[in-house]
């Protein structure tokens, strides 16, 4: 529904939505109390008020018992309706959930666990602040609850924090809409953006005065689910006699042709910081591509071959740089 | 909005607008009601067959046909008639430009606006019941068009919003306050189609309205009613006669005279004005408030207006109206046409064989008891010159208008003033609602003669003297063809027809009283009644407010505590332990189905059979049945439950 211009330049909404916004302390679980759920007519809503009062004018004048019935009648259900609107929201609790880790510019989802602990079921839209999707609407039958996931654009990489959410009915008639806005503790991990790195440069393998290669070919590094290829000199057959697992064992520089080095220096002093880290989380998903193995260097951290070592990897690329 | 989705939720818009609309069929032009339907009908059609709305343009441009149409045929497009029919056209018209969500609510909102016309031109209890069913369907039209929630729980939804804001209605319609008079003033009523009193008297005009049996107004007595021959309702006076009508010539217009005598009641009348004529108990004290007194002892508002209104009069039956008369007046009452010589003559050999002008009123009713007359409700036609030498000599036949009418003639013509006085006569008192109800076939004339002995008019009704039945007994007594009867089959109906009519009347008149009747008078009496306050005013109307909050409150309180029903197998569970106790089975709480069928051995062999049954579908729906499917499992297995009642076993 679209607003009157003169209506959207008052920006009332947006100016009382950024203010709710601001009183909300983030926390990982909300229940919806009376303090939370704020209630307005929609356009609609206030249009029929607008009928009854012309229907009670005309009672007034023309002195029509029945119309003034009929007025306060509409009244009445515009008030009901106040109470059938909050009742949606009143008593439900919301929990945050995870949200999975994408590359900037793709969209992620966060997902809210939403507990309906009355006898009654509920309509509802959740709607990410700032977010400019599609409202995602959900069904909740009597005590019962759903996860409600929200999509959300990213941009940046970096750890993305939950905008606050806006939880809104308008359930049965459209006349009042009861909203409430809540932020979750909840954060999403964004990668940077891959960006093509062919030049092949220094895509040689390590141990060039490094200690990896050198270390010796059959030192042991870590325990791996086991893949097809694997050697049976490499499965562990104490893990499996132990706990029937099948699993690997990894060894540094065991693989053939050695591990390659992602480096934070491979690049000139030039190039700055975000297009290093698009080029070398690309290589990163070049080398799990092709499953080499792969050892990644940014000042200060490093990544070897370990369990979720892609995740690792992306994980210190999206974060690097951050004020702990 | 587009497809399937839009036809479920827009189609119950189209329906509401429909039955909303339906009853101004009855006051409506036809082609304005059939158009505004057509239009409604052809919108559903297009939305059914998903074709394109004509442009707006075109819209706008044949609106504009059927508004110069209504302008030629109601030559306005306000007032009640205009602005309704006005109103319809629009929502018929705007349906066909209504595509968005938002324009279907615009709508949806004209509709609301729509149920509250009918209500201009009737506010019996059925269009009351039809108000009803408009908020019904307008409601859930509202929830369907909405189209978040399934049809039935939408339904339930209306059902539940419209019975919780009842209470809340009641309180407002109670307590804010009414005003006593319009805004702004409203066009004068109409004066087409009444069914009241006519302008003047002529031979056959008051006897045309008695079969239409209508009510034209109740009147309720505080304490006894005086007795039913008295019951002369005043309502016009007619002074001068033109050879065949009697009429008002507006001549003496001052208020006079003064009320000699009689027995004093105090009665409450509630009538819809005939043209700003309103009925009072001859003879009237004091004028009731917001009406007017005018010559001649009758009650006018000041402003016409075609609403019921309710007054407070205070009456002397049999009483005289003293009035002095000066000579000017004296001549202008007894002024005659040429004309009716043999009257004249007849006038002139009754008024020799009497003493005085009593003398003469009295050998003038003899005179009619015992020529021969009779009374008629379809008398002989009166055709050209002398029709009251024609009625007096020839017919013999007439209403109460033909004895008025001749009566007043002799009288004049033996130099009495006198004057026609018309108005109703009786009344049928309804015990089941303690009032007397007037209706359109106690219209009545009669005469008022000026004795100048007493400086003062002197009620005579020649009718009386005609047929005592009709003053006693009523019109229904007196004229068989006016008595109720059975349609077609003729005969009297049924006592219990007749006592049910009563209370059917009965019925309507509270509701007329209270309902559509409760007005600022009404409210500050019921105030007072209630004791918030002497007077309608802000404190009083808060401190209603306030009290019915409370009441209106109580049942949206039980709403929002009204616990869900619980879940069938648990409710089994309990009642199958408690019916297995009860049978001398020692159950504990924690028994599970297995240790309740080994302790159910103890029963006989078919109730241990059906134990079995119910405890393994029980086993089978609490940890088998995959969760869609078992509420309805669970529901037919409770009802299992609830038919197994074990007996116990000496």
């Amino acid at each position: 529904m679209s607003w009157p211009r003169w209506w959207r330049a008052l920006r009332f909404r947006s100016h009382l939505q950024a203010w709710l916004v601001r009183r909300l302390p983030p926390s990982a679980q909300w229940t919806l109390r009376h303090q939370r759920i704020y209630l307005l007519p929609t356009s609609f809503g206030w249009m029929l008020l607008g009928v009854a009062l012309a229907i009670w004018v005309g009672a007034l004048n023309y002195a029509v018992s029945l119309a003034y019935a009929l007025s306060f009648w509409i009244i009445g259900l515009l008030l009901v309706s106040v109470l059938m609107a909050y009742r949606q929201l009143a008593g439900l609790t919301l929990q945050a959930g995870t949200a999975d880790p994408v590359f900037a510019g793709e969209v992620t989802h966060f997902s809210i666990r939403l507990d309906n602990p009355s006898g009654w079921s509920r309509t509802l839209q959740g709607h990410l602040a700032g977010s400019t999707g599609r409202t995602s609407a959900c069904q909740l039958s009597p005590h019962s609850s759903v996860w409600l996931s929200l999509p959300l654009a990213t941009t940046q990489r970096g750890l993305l924090a939950m905008p606050a959410l806006a939880l809104s009915c308008d359930v049965p008639f459209g006349l009042i809409r009861a909203f409430a806005y809540v932020r979750l503790r909840q954060q999403a991990l964004v990668y940077p953006v891959p960006q093509a790195d062919v030049s092949g440069h220094r895509q040689g393998v390590s141990g060039e005065g490094e200690a990896l290669s050198t270390a010796g070919d059959d030192e042991f590094s870590h325990l791996a689910a086991y893949r097809d290829g694997d050697t049976p000199r490499q499965i562990a057959w104490k893990v499996l006699a132990r706990r029937d697992v099948l699993t690997s064992k990894r060894f540094a520089g065991a693989v053939a042709g050695g591990c390659r080095v992602l480096d934070w220096h491979d690049y000139p002093p030039g190039d700055d910081a975000e297009s290093r880290l698009s080029r070398l989380a690309w290589r990163v998903l070049e080398c799990e591509r092709e499953q080499h193995c792969y050892r990644l260097r940014v000042p200060g951290a490093e990544v070897g071959p370990q369990p979720h070592q892609r995740e690792q990897a992306l994980a210190l690329l999206a974060r690097y740089g951050e004020t702990p | 909005m587009t497809g399937s989705d839009a036809l479920r939720r827009v189609l119950p818009v189209l329906l509401a607008l429909a039955v909303t609309a339906a009853p101004l069929a009855r006051y409506l032009p036809g082609w304005v009601v059939g158009l505004s339907a057509a239009m409604l009908l052809a919108r559903g059609i297009l939305l059914w067959q998903q074709r394109q709305l004509p442009p707006r343009w075109l819209v706008a441009l044949a609106v504009a046909v059927p508004l110069v149409l209504l302008w030629l045929t109601l030559r306005t497009l306000i007032g009640r008639e205009g602005g309704s029919a006005l109103l319809l056209l629009l929502v018929g018209f705007k349906a066909f430009e209504t595509f968005s969500l938002r324009d279907w609510r615009v709508l949806l909102a004209l509709g609301f606006f729509l149920a509250a016309t009918p209500l201009l031109f009737d506010q019996s209890p059925l269009a009351a019941g039809w108000l009803v069913l408009s908020l019904f369907s307008l409601t859930w039209a509202m929830a369907a068009l909405h189209g978040k929630q399934p049809i039935l729980a939408s339904l339930r939804a209306t059902l539940q919003a419209l019975l919780l804001s009842l209470p809340l209605m009641l309180v407002l319609f109670v307590v804010m306050p009414r005003l006593p008079g319009p805004l702004w003033s409203i066009p004068a009523a109409s004066a087409t189609a009444s069914s009241g009193l006519a302008e003047d008297m002529a031979p056959g005009s008051l006897s045309q309205l008695i079969p239409s049996n209508e009510p034209v107004f109740t009147a309720v007595f505080a304490g006894a009613a005086p007795p039913r021959r008295d019951f002369y309702w005043r309502v016009m006076l007619f002074d001068q006669f033109d050879g065949r009508r009697w009429f008002n010539a507006g001549v003496v217009d001052e208020p006079g005279g003064q009320v000699l005598g009689g027995n004093s009641v105090s009665y409450t009348l509630t009538v819809v004005p005939d043209k700003g004529r309103v009925p009072v108990l001859d003879l009237p004290g004091e004028v009731a408030e917001g009406l007017r007194e005018r010559a001649g002892m009758v009650w006018r508002q000041p402003r016409p207006s075609d609403t019921r209104i309710r007054y407070r009069a205070g009456s002397h039956t049999g009483a005289l109206l003293a009035e002095p008369l000066d000579a000017s007046h004296l001549a202008y009452y007894r002024h005659l046409p040429a004309g009716n010589e043999r009257t004249r003559a007849l006038a002139a050999s009754i008024r020799a064989r009497s003493q005085g002008d009593e003398g003469y009123i009295r050998s003038l009713l003899e005179h009619f008891r015992l020529e021969n007359f009779r009374y008629t409700l379809s008398p002989p036609l009166l055709e050209g010159g002398d029709i009251v030498d024609q009625f007096l000599f020839q017919t013999r036949q007439g209403f109460c208008e033909h004895y008025a009418s001749a009566f007043a003639f002799l009288a004049r013509a033996a130099g009495i003033p006198s004057r026609v006085v018309v108005g109703y006569q009786g009344g049928e008192y309804n015990p089941a609602g303690g009032y007397w109800q007037i209706r359109s076939s106690d219209a009545h004339a009669w005469v008022e003669v000026w004795l100048a002995s007493r400086q003062s008019w002197w009620r005579v009704d020649p009718t009386a003297a005609v047929s005592p039945d009709r003053i006693e007994q009523g019109v229904e007594q007196a004229v068989p063809a006016v008595r109720a009867a059975v349609p077609i089959l003729g005969g009297r109906p049924p006592a219990w027809i007749m006592a049910l009519r009563q209370h059917w009347l009965a019925a309507n008149f509270v509701w007329q009283q209270w309902v559509v009747g409760y007005d600022a008078g009404r409210q500050r009496s019921l105030f007072r009644s209630l004791g918030l306050g002497p007077e309608v005013d802000t404190a009083a109307v808060l401190k209603g407010l306030l009290l019915g909050a409370v009441l209106a409150l109580l049942p949206l309180w039980w709403w929002w505590r009204s616990l869900p029903p619980r879940e069938p197998l648990l409710v089994g569970w309990l009642l199958l332990a408690q019916r297995l106790r009860r049978a001398g089975v020692a159950v504990t709480s924690a028994d599970t189905p297995a240790e309740l069928l080994q302790r159910g051995t103890s029963l006989g062999e078919a109730d241990r059979e059906q134990l079995a049954a119910l405890l393994d579908a029980y086993v089978g729906l609490r940890y088998r049945t995959r969760e869609e499917a078992a509420p309805l499992a669970a529901r037919r297995w409770l009802r299992g439950v609830r038919r197994f009642r074990p007996s116990a076993r000496r």
